[in-house]
């Protein structure tokens, strides 16, 4: 099913896990260690990577009606991996985010993975962490990998009042060294931003995780701060983030199909009659790869978590659930797709 | 062929050009590089006081300007980039192999590729590495053309390929694939 369908790429590794342990101590946000079913030891991974859990559909009629899947930041140690651990806010009910929520200690996941997309820089002088809610789980591996290696690094979580997730790794890390600043109001951290970003040797990478809102703040006031582009990294899932593209048209099965800004490449060829398989429809499972041919002139925007950037630069496959072209002038269609 | 778009010789580095200004940068190390006398250093003031120009607006002390040979140019520029914090831009004008050379140093000391801008005034010469005998030759020849290494007296083709550790370019023996290859002989 997930994998590869025998174009080019890498085969992503399919690992059977099962649940060893549960936290819910933090209201909202569930804690999950996995582990390898067959008690083997994991796959090493770079900091910031996540997996893709593989989501059973509900029962009939219920808010689930179809598998999915949803890409979860590991945030424990990454070098010898024994067990994988993620975090999960409880989102919408039925999703995905739910199904874990109801997840037992024994029960099996299938997850892809682990995926770099966030991964730190090497040459950085010193790695600054801003994070928020939930967005703190792939920062807090960045955090653990730096005090390992003796790396400068500095994190700030904002989050509610209350427990924020991870704040017991925090505490640890922070026992260990790192400089750790917790912030539970958005007041706050915006006088703290500021002054934070302008403050920061020059040397220093900036990566930042966290809602839609939270990272146009701080992206925003990093550019204000005199921030090269080249320093800001940033970590964001789901399709919320991505915006609605302009229209183009692909050539596909002997016809031309229409993509409208806002509808995506896989809903089009759906709407046409045309199946394409398909699992997270966010551009993390690798699922709805098809094989295209960019025009002359023309350009694929893949804005998935799935590809790598050689793969990405290659420009010879897409994922339909995400990935967009942009309109070009006078070429008969904006991108061939093969099915 | 060479395909501009795929190779690590920036287009500056073949014909003049200059970079435009970042105005997000917060402080600047501007620096006119060449040694005194040089006949591109009035080309290169003109460049920098465009510059100076247009930061104009900013505090005091935000633009540090400085007219030096490349050496002693990444000295300072080093001491600079080891105090200044991020929101810092380098500004560097002169000809297209100090400036190359200039900006190795520069990222070797944590600079990032866009923040550094960098203003040309002439690009006939070039430093040539060759990978036989690791010598450095100044020459005028154009990429892909020919020259003599210093070292080892090789007739060199210069690669359209430039260190961004060292700004040298690459060289490697004229008809290399066609010759057995030998050790030269020892020069007297
Ligand atoms: S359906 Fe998962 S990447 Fe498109």
């Amino acid at each position: 099913m997930a994998g590869t369908t025998g174009m080019s790429g890498s085969v992503r590794e399919r690992l059977r896990l099962v649940v060893v342990a549960l936290d819910d101590s933090v209201p909202g946000i569930r804690s999950l260690v996995l582990a390898d079913a067959g008690g083997a030891p994991l796959p090493p991974f770079t900091p910031g990577s996540h997996v893709v859990l593989e989501v059973p559909a509900g029962p009939p009629g219920s808010a689930r009606p179809r598998p999915t899947a949803n890409a979860y930041s590991l945030t424990g140690e990454n070098a010898h991996p024994l067990d994988y651990r993620i975090s999960v806010l409880r989102a919408r009910e039925g999703g995905g985010s739910a199904w874990v929520h109801d997840l037992a200690v024994g029960d099996r996941v299938t997850a892809l993975g682990p995926r770099s997309g966030f991964a730190p820089v090497q040459r950085a002088a010193k790695h600054l962490l801003l994070g928020a809610g939930i967005g703190v789980t792939p920062l807090v591996s960045h955090l653990r990998s730096a005090v390992r290696w003796g790396r400068d690094a500095e994190l700030v979580h904002l989050h509610r009042s209350g427990a924020g997730a991870h704040a017991a790794d925090l505490a640890e890390l922070a026992a260990r060294g790192a400089r750790v600043t917790t912030v539970t109001d958005r007041e706050s951290f915006t006088a703290l931003l500021d002054d934070l970003l302008r403050t920061q040797p020059f040397g220093t990478h900036l990566y930042c995780c966290g809602p839609a809102g939270f990272m146009e703040l701080v992206t925003a006031a990093a550019a204000r701060s005199g921030w090269p582009a080249s320093r800001v990294h940033t970590e964001s899932f789901g399709v919320e983030a991505l915006d609605p593209g302009a229209p183009f048209q692909v050539a596909v099965a002997g016809r031309t199909v229409e993509v409208p800004a806002g509808t995506s490449l896989l809903e089009a060829l759906e709407d046409a009659g045309l199946a394409v398989p398909n699992l997270c429809r966010q551009g993390v499972c690798g699922e709805c790869r098809v094989s295209v041919t960019v025009p002359e002139g023309g350009r694929l925007v893949h804005r998935d978590l799935y590809l790598d950037d050689d793969e990405k630069r290659a420009g010879r496959c897409a994922m339909a659930c995400v990935s967009r072209a942009l309109p070009t002038s006078g070429a008969a269609a904006d991108l061939e797709v093969h099915l | 062929m060479i395909r501009l778009e795929s190779s690590s010789v920036p287009t500056w580095a073949i014909a003049p050009e200059v970079g435009t200004l970042d105005q997000r940068g917060r402080t600047f190390s501007l620096v006119v590089i060449g040694d005194p006398g040089s006949r591109h250093l009035p080309a290169a003031r003109a460049i920098a006081e465009a510059w100076t120009a247009q930061l104009a607006a900013r505090p005091a002390g935000a633009v540090v300007h400085r007219e030096l040979p490349a050496e002693a140019a990444v000295a300072v520029l080093t001491a600079d980039l080891h105090r200044a914090l991020v929101g810092h831009r380098i500004l560097l004008t002169g000809t297209a192999r100090d400036c190359l050379a200039v900006r190795a140093a520069v990222l070797a000391a944590g600079a990032e590729d866009d923040e550094v801008v960098i203003g040309v005034v002439d690009a006939t010469e070039r430093t040539v590495w060759c990978v036989h005998c690791a010598a450095t030759t100044v020459t005028t020849a154009a990429l892909e053309g020919e020259t003599s290494c210093s070292g080892c007296s090789r007739r060199l083709v210069v690669h359209p390929h430039v260190s961004r550790r060292t700004g040298h370019h690459l060289g490697y023996m004229a008809d290399a694939e066609e010759q057995p290859w030998s050790w030269p002989e020892p020069r007297a």
